[in-house]
């Protein structure tokens, strides 16, 4: 019994002294164990996996020396050393993710670069095709001016030469209501008729193409105008009808019918007084009318 | 001892008989905390505490060295770690300016493709 007694004490003595050496961890071995439970499962486990193993190695020293030699200066160097270790660690994963970081954004840089330049470059060749374009257009447009120029020149040409020839057979004046050519009545009509005479067409072909060589968007009046002798009731008709025996016969040799209207003035409209014989023939006359543009009036 | 030269052993510092502290191991302490200073150490004020505590500890583990203290040469080591973390410390707070840099020349550069 006193050797069972003995053996309690001794075991109890023991556990005692035990529990004596297994004192509480020192706080720099707590934190240590606790920064490497944190680094373990964080961006270091990841990114910096050498440089935790490292601070692991010494965490174990630290730890062993704990375990066999309880809260040592040396267990408290091995853990201060192992923080600072597993501090680094985590120091280095952040840089390390930092520099990712930069070297995603120059690649995405780099990307983006690229896809503006191309894009810059399609765009300039749109912009070159575009001006290519714009250049074939200017030269035949350029071309058009030149051969409307060339057009313009040969119909001016015309018309000088037709006018030319008409001031030979007929009175040409320009006045306020356009350019007025006047044809004697006595080289169109016989007394009291409408009908031309042969000799009248040929100067009305003169007029024709004169006529014709005029802006087509000048519009003309035949005007047909008589003496005074007789009344207006044969005058009228009369010099309506003369007006448009010349009209109809100038729309027949070219002239635009649409441009070309004919009235008749009877002897309202006298050039001269009617006291003779000459002036009368003068007043006896049937006068067109070519009106001033329509684009220059404007 | 035998349990300090085996731990010392696995940080990769050796030791003789009266634990003096290697010329080399000075050498690589005072480079570790050159460098952190080159690199800035000194304006970031974390790696400044860490460069402080390696340069008291150097100094510590040379006067143990120089009375024998076995120590001196974990106390080297601390000093180390020290140095070393405010190297990391400083070059953390560069390469995170140079990222944010980088961040924002790519958003430019996207604003400048997206008028």
């Amino acid at each position: 019994m006193k050797t069972r007694i003995e053996s309690l004490i001794a075991t109890a003595t023991f556990v005692g002294l035990i529990t004596g050496c297994a004192t509480t961890a020192p706080t720099q071995l707590v934190e240590a164990r606790n920064s490497y439970a944190a680094s373990s499962t964080g961006l270091a486990a990841k990114l910096t996996p050498t440089e935790l193993y490292d601070a692991k190695k010494v965490l174990d020293k630290a730890n062993t020396e704990f375990a066999q030699h309880g809260d040592t200066l040396v267990c408290r160097d091995y853990s201060y050393i192992a923080q600072r270790k597993l501090e680094l660690a985590d120091v280095k994963a952040r840089t390390e993710q930092d520099r990712q970081t930069i070297a995603e954004a120059v690649k995405a840089g780099v990307v983006v670069r690229d896809s503006q330049v191309k894009s810059s470059r399609a765009a300039l060749a749109t912009t070159r095709e575009q001006l290519k374009d714009e250049r074939r257009e200017s030269a035949k447009t350029a071309e058009q001016l030149e051969t409307e120029k060339q057009a313009r020149l040969t119909a001016e040409a015309k018309l000088a030469g037709a006018m030319k020839d008409l001031a030979a057979i007929a009175a040409i004046k320009e006045e306020a209501r356009g350019l007025v050519i006047t044809l004697s009545g006595s080289v169109l009509f016989a007394s009291n008729k409408f009908a031309l005479l042969n000799t009248a067409m040929t100067k009305l072909d003169q007029v024709a193409v004169a006529l014709q060589a005029q802006d087509s968007d000048r519009r003309m009046i035949v005007e047909g105008h008589t003496d005074s002798q007789g009344s207006d009731r044969i005058n009228q008709p009369l010099s309506l009808n003369r007006a448009n025996a010349v009209r109809d016969y100038l729309v027949n040799h070219g002239v635009d019918g649409n441009k070309i209207s004919a009235v008749g003035m009877g002897s309202s409209r006298p050039i001269v007084d009617n006291k003779n014989a000459e002036n009368r023939a003068d007043n006896r006359r049937v006068e067109i009318i070519i009106q001033p543009s329509q684009l220059t009036t404007r | 001892m035998k349990n300090l030269m085996m731990s010392l052993a696995v940080l990769g510092l050796g030791a003789c008989a009266s634990a003096p502290i290697s010329p080399d191991r000075l050498e690589h302490s005072e480079e570790s905390i050159r460098g952190a200073e080159e690199i800035g150490a000194l304006n970031v004020p974390a790696a400044k505490l860490h460069l402080q505590l390696a340069k008291d500890q150097t100094e510590t583990a040379n006067k143990m060295a120089s009375q024998g203290d076995e120590r001196a040469i974990l106390v080297m080591a601390r000093a180390e770690s020290d140095a070393e973390l405010a190297l990391g410390l400083a070059r953390e707070v560069a390469v995170h300016s140079d990222a944010l840099k980088a961040t924002e020349d790519l958003k430019a550069v996207r604003a400048r493709g997206n008028p």
